[in-house]
């Protein structure tokens, strides 16, 4: 493993052409309205590939379908009879990015581990990972901050960097040096010059991201339960529940299942994307929701993605590919939460009057002086100020909670 | 819409006036809230706390139906303060005079108690509006559905006037339309009083242009508007009925006389994808392919035509409405040979002005065409009235206060507004099929102030009965201060809690829409839904 | 799978979306990136259109009343029916007597044809839609 060769540019179809028999092809390619999106192509002949930049969705949809039939059924007689069904096929992705693939292995982990699930298995096991490097990082990317690329040492089979006229290529697993002896006459044995410049490429990548997230600090304040509850609601009022984020994101893994009738006897037993900020996520049967989505809305899908993987894998199960930065219609991606947590309580609130220091003031709980005492020390600390005005003694947990509901009213 | 959506990120100040919009037009809502993000100010004038209202500097929290006296006391202090503009009043309007003067014949403080908003807080958003150089005004049916929605429009179309606030980017007057193409509809003459680009059929010259075109003698008399055909009663002139894609029974108010109509017809042919209310009525049903089995083009809010394509064959034996049509037409004598949908296109576009650059091949290469676009080498329009208005100089038409047909009354203590529901469109015959929105909203529930809600007894959860003059409904309640004392809330997405029974056919005289936002009902408690 | 963009068809706001086909069914939508409105997503009802396009309910035969009952008919049948009730109805009660309801759910070309229709092939102007509603 990790054999390095070189691939000429000029040769690259003829390499996938070899691949793609037995094989369905999958890679990004641009349509004529500006979108890249991964596709199955039919004829490499009719289709140009473009590696330019990541596609606007992950490949998620192809291991994790938005809508996948498990099985179907079909009773006569008072006897079902169920039929699974096989949804994969033998695949090459091509042209995925570092964060797609440290997505796919997250999903890996959820699900490959005990119980396994059989569909996913079969998907991934039919697959071949073919990633290519980040030369130059997108605008909204931030998989520096999640040590998630923009170059990977491990998961793929197979890992391009373009050189220019030629692509370096290295193999990460068998898969991959199946392929280097399988179809030795493309691959050229590497010089000195191509390993420095290949080295040299992947520096220069880590520096070139324009965005800087504090994954780590967050994680931080988020274990530490520092995130004042006038966030969360805030984060929550904002969420119109689209489930776009969850989505998008290439690690959300969510899913519910139904059954679709489709006439009294047949039908198909369907798993299909959710999103935790449903309300119908936790809702119970009986119409209780566990989950106060007036408050925590947000606050799962967040504390997942930046805490509970990170307590459990020692990395965040964001993989910083940046899809769903701005397309939140509240104003409130991964990346802003980070910077509102690691900026205190400093928060883009809509309306200044409604964060907790005013809001106390209002109610006459506290004094102006009390608050920039608070505030200054907050300044040092950059603990939560609800926690600071408890300390110095000058409000209630009760009167805290009293003051932001009465803002809930 | 004068503008488009995207353009609201940059408008100075926005006023949102009877829309809920993070729920109706949701991608609307996103651009407002980026441009408070922004530090831009926004005003929301809505009798409920809305979702955007939370975003506002400006909440007025107005008693439903008091729009005129409302955008008239902002006008008066405009005026008083001398915040209007000159120059634009001068040269690109007419009858202004008659505005001011109407306007100081009345008391400011008794225009401020109709509305019950502290004088302050009108003043303040007055102010905000005048002052801003790029003031937006959007409003939906909020404004529309009313006795007086034409009066509502006008003065709506007053205050952007006195302020100068129409004529450049970023800044008009954008009434957000509900559904995917009530936009394109109505420029394709679904009306009864127009041909396709609003060329009135009773102009002799326009019908003569579209005689030639159609090889047919046309009628000249004005048609009947759907609310007249679909509340004639029993025995209305109408006696025969094509109906395509709609589903009145649940969507027009007084939704009894609704059905009485329909069944009282000799004859009722239906287009529709699943069975609704109103194809069960029906005579002929026929089964029409869905927005993914066909091609054509829609127009959105911001009057931009765009291809819808066609991802799959119609489902089992369902045929296009184009096709019904067609087919029917031959069958009636009249051969209509079209082999594709950008060949209707072409036959829209050389009769009809504002569409006549519009066609499928230039709509495959951009995100489509905002028309007006004149011709195959027109960009398009982003925003309307730039140089001009559409009939020349903007005029300004006073406007009085015209209180609701039904006004709560102590047998009818309540006043009922109508809407709709993020998670459902119109009557829900496609949204409540897909299991995901279905688990997110399966029910209509009765919003009503925790005061009222107190003294009558009722808890969340409880079902009560809401009745009105022509009707009843159980529904399930929700007290929140979201409403004001008095008032309820509920959406008419729900076959189970049909709300249309109870809704008030009176109408606004000129654009005969019905006053769905205020209809006087009383609440009774009947049990616990557990 | 293939990727067929088109115009959401569930509000005014127009988002440019992609449907997902793979065998023939629509299995997915998402949103254009770059479309100016939709702008890389799409709200609820947007992200969930596809589960409505095969579900079970939808009709897929024409239906006649036969007995006060509706029953399965043919394509010629239920056209040739309405075309002769049409007809009829125009002779005896005259064209004002038909009254057409065009959508604001359907196409453009769908509301232009069927406007055409009245005017021309029923001679009446009693055509309107929901715009009001």
């Amino acid at each position: 493993m990790n054999e390095k060769f070189i691939l000429r540019k000029d040769h690259l179809t003829g390499f996938l052409r070899k691949l793609s028999k037995g094989h369905r092809l999958v890679a990004p390619v641009r349509n004529r309205y500006g979108d890249l999106m991964f596709q199955v192509i039919d004829s490499l002949e009719t289709t140009d590939l473009d590696l330019s930049e990541q596609a606007q969705e992950s490949p998620k949809a192809f291991f994790l379908p938005q809508e996948e039939v498990l099985f179907s059924y079909e009773a006569s007689g008072g006897i079902y009879d169920f039929r699974p069904i096989n949804n994969s096929e033998q695949t090459v992705y091509f042209g995925l990015r570092s964060c797609d693939i440290s997505a796919i292995l997250y999903m890996d982990v959820i699900f490959l581990r005990s119980p396994r699930d059989d569909h996913y298995m079969k998907k991934r096991k039919d697959s071949i990972l073919i990633s290519i490097g980040c030369n130059t990082p997108g605008e909204n990317c931030f998989c520096n901050a999640t040590r998630t690329g923009p170059f990977l040492e491990y998961g793929f089979d197979l890992q391009f960097t373009d050189l220019g006229d030629r692509f370096f290529v290295e193999s990460g697993r068998a898969r991959g040096d199946e392929i280097f002896s399988e179809w030795p006459q493309f691959f050229h044995p590497v010089t000195e010059e191509d390993v420095r410049l290949q080295y040299q490429l992947a520096l220069e990548a880590k520096a070139g991201f324009r965005r800087q997230i504090h994954v780590e600090p967050a994680f931080s304040k988020l274990r530490d339960d520092a995130v004042d509850t006038a966030v969360w609601r805030e984060m929550a009022s904002r969420c119109d529940g689209c489930g776009g984020c969850a989505y998008i994101c290439p690690t959300c893994t969510c899913f519910t299942i139904f059954d679709r009738m489709e006439s009294t006897e047949t039908g198909k037993r369907i798993r299909a994307w959710d999103s935790c900020t449903h309300a119908g996520f936790t809702r119970m049967a009986g119409g209780h929701n566990p989950v106060d989505m007036k408050i925590d809305a947000l606050r799962r899908r967040f504390m997942h993605k930046l805490y509970y993987d990170y307590s459990a894998f020692r990395r965040p199960s964001c993989v910083g590919c940046g899809r769903c930065v701005d397309m939140c219609f509240g104003g409130v991606d991964i990346v802003k939460f980070i910077d509102i947590v690691c900026a205190g309580t400093r928060k883009r609130t809509r309306d200044s009057r409604r964060i907790l220091g005013d809001l106390l003031l209002e109610a006459g709980l506290i004094s102006r002086t009390d608050l920039e005492k608070a505030l200054s020390r907050q300044a040092d600390t950059g603990e939560a100020l609800g926690k600071i005005l408890m300390d110095l003694g000058l409000v209630t947990c009760a009167e805290i909670l009293g003051v932001l509901s009465l803002e809930n009213m | 819409m004068t503008n488009s959506i995207e353009e609201l990120r940059g408008a100075e100040v926005i006023m949102v006036i009877g829309s809920n919009t993070t729920e109706a037009h949701p991608q609307v809502a996103r651009r407002l809230v980026a441009a408070v993000d922004n530090g831009k100010n926004l005003i929301v004038i809505d009798p409920r706390r809305t979702a955007i209202s939370e975003f506002a500097d400006i909440h007025l929290q107005i008693r439903p139906g008091t729009d005129i006296p409302l955008l008239n006391a902002m006008m008066r202090i405009i005026l008083d303060e001398n915040l209007i503009d000159d120059v634009f009043i001068e040269m690109r309007t007419e009858n202004f005079s008659s505005l001011r003067d109407s306007l100081y014949t009345m008391d400011l403080n008794e225009l401020i108690a109709i509305t019950g908003v502290t004088a302050e807080a009108i003043g303040q958003a007055a102010r905000m509006y005048a002052r801003a150089q790029k003031g937006v005004i959007c409003y939906c049916l909020g404004i529309t559905q009313h006795i007086c929605g034409t009066g509502n429009v006008e003065s709506i179309a007053n205050l952007a006037m006195i302020t100068g606030n129409v004529e450049q980017s970023f800044t008009g007057v954008n009434p957000l339309r509900g559904q995917n193409n009530v936009q394109g509809a109505c420029d394709m003459g679904a009306l009864p009083g127009v041909f396709p680009g609003y060329q009135p059929v009773q102009d002799l010259e326009t019908r003569k242009k579209f005689e030639r075109a159609w090889k047919k003698s046309l009628p000249e008399n004005l048609g009947m508007t759907l609310m007249q055909m679909t509340h004639s009663g029993r025995d209305g002139q109408i006696r025969a009925m094509f109906i395509m894609g709609e589903n009145p029974v649940l969507s027009d108010p007084h939704a009894s006389l609704v059905k009485e109509t329909l069944e009282g017809l000799d004859f009722l042919a239906v287009s529709d994808i699943f069975l609704t209310e109103t194809a069960e009525l029906a005579d002929v049903v026929f089964p029409a392919a869905s927005f993914a089995e066909k091609d054509g083009t829609v127009t959105n809010s911001e009057r931009r035509v765009q291809l819808m394509r066609r991802a799959i064959l119609p489902i089992g034996k369902c045929r296009t409405d184009s096709d019904i049509i067609m087919e029917l037409s031959k069958r009636m004598g009249y051969r209509m040979d079209y082999e594709d949908m950008a060949e209707v296109m072409e036959e829209i576009a050389l009769l009809t002005p504002i569409y006549g650059g519009i066609y499928h091949d230039r709509l495959e290469k951009d995100w489509g065409l905002q028309w007006p676009c004149t011709d195959r080498n027109h960009p398009g329009t982003p925003y309307l009235h730039k140089y001009s208005f559409t009939r020349g100089k903007g005029r300004f038409v006073p406007a009085e206060h015209h209180p609701p047909d039904e006004s709560p009354d102590s047998e009818y203590p309540f006043l009922l507004m109508t809407g709709r529901v993020y998670h459902h469109y119109h009557t829900g015959t496609m949204t409540r099929t897909s299991e995901m929105l279905e688990r997110e909203a399966p029910r209509a529930v009765l919003e009503i102030h925790p005061d009222d809600a107190g003294s009558l007894n009722i808890r969340k959860g409880d079902m009560v009965k809401i009745s009105s003059k022509r009707g009843s409904i159980e529904i399930e309640a929700e007290p929140t201060t979201r409403v004001m004392k008095k008032s309820l809330y509920t959406s008419f997405n729900f076959r189970e809690t049909p709300v249309n029974i109870l809704t008030n056919p009176a109408m606004d005289p000129v654009a005969e829409c019905p006053e769905y936002k205020i209809c006087a009902v009383k609440v009774e408690k009947v049990g616990h839904n557990e | 799978m293939k990727h067929y963009l088109t115009t959401c068809c569930f509000c005014g706001c127009g988002c440019g979306l992609y449907l997902h086909v793979t065998n023939g069914r629509v299995v997915g939508s998402s949103p254009s990136r770059n479309h100016p409105v939709s702008r890389n997503n799409l709200c609820v009802k947007g992200w969930h259109i596809h589960e409505f396009i095969h579900d079970s309910g939808r009709l897929t035969r024409p239906l006649v009343r036969k007995n006060g009952t509706l029953v399965h008919t043919d394509w010629d049948e239920a056209l040739e029916l309405t075309a002769e009730r049409l007809s009829g109805t125009i002779s005896t009660h005259g064209s004002d007597a038909i009254g057409v309801v065009s959508s604001a759910k359907c196409t453009n070309e769908e509301n232009y044809l069927l406007q055409k229709f009245t005017r021309a092939v029923l001679s009446t102007n009693n055509v309107d839609h929901c715009a009001r509603l």
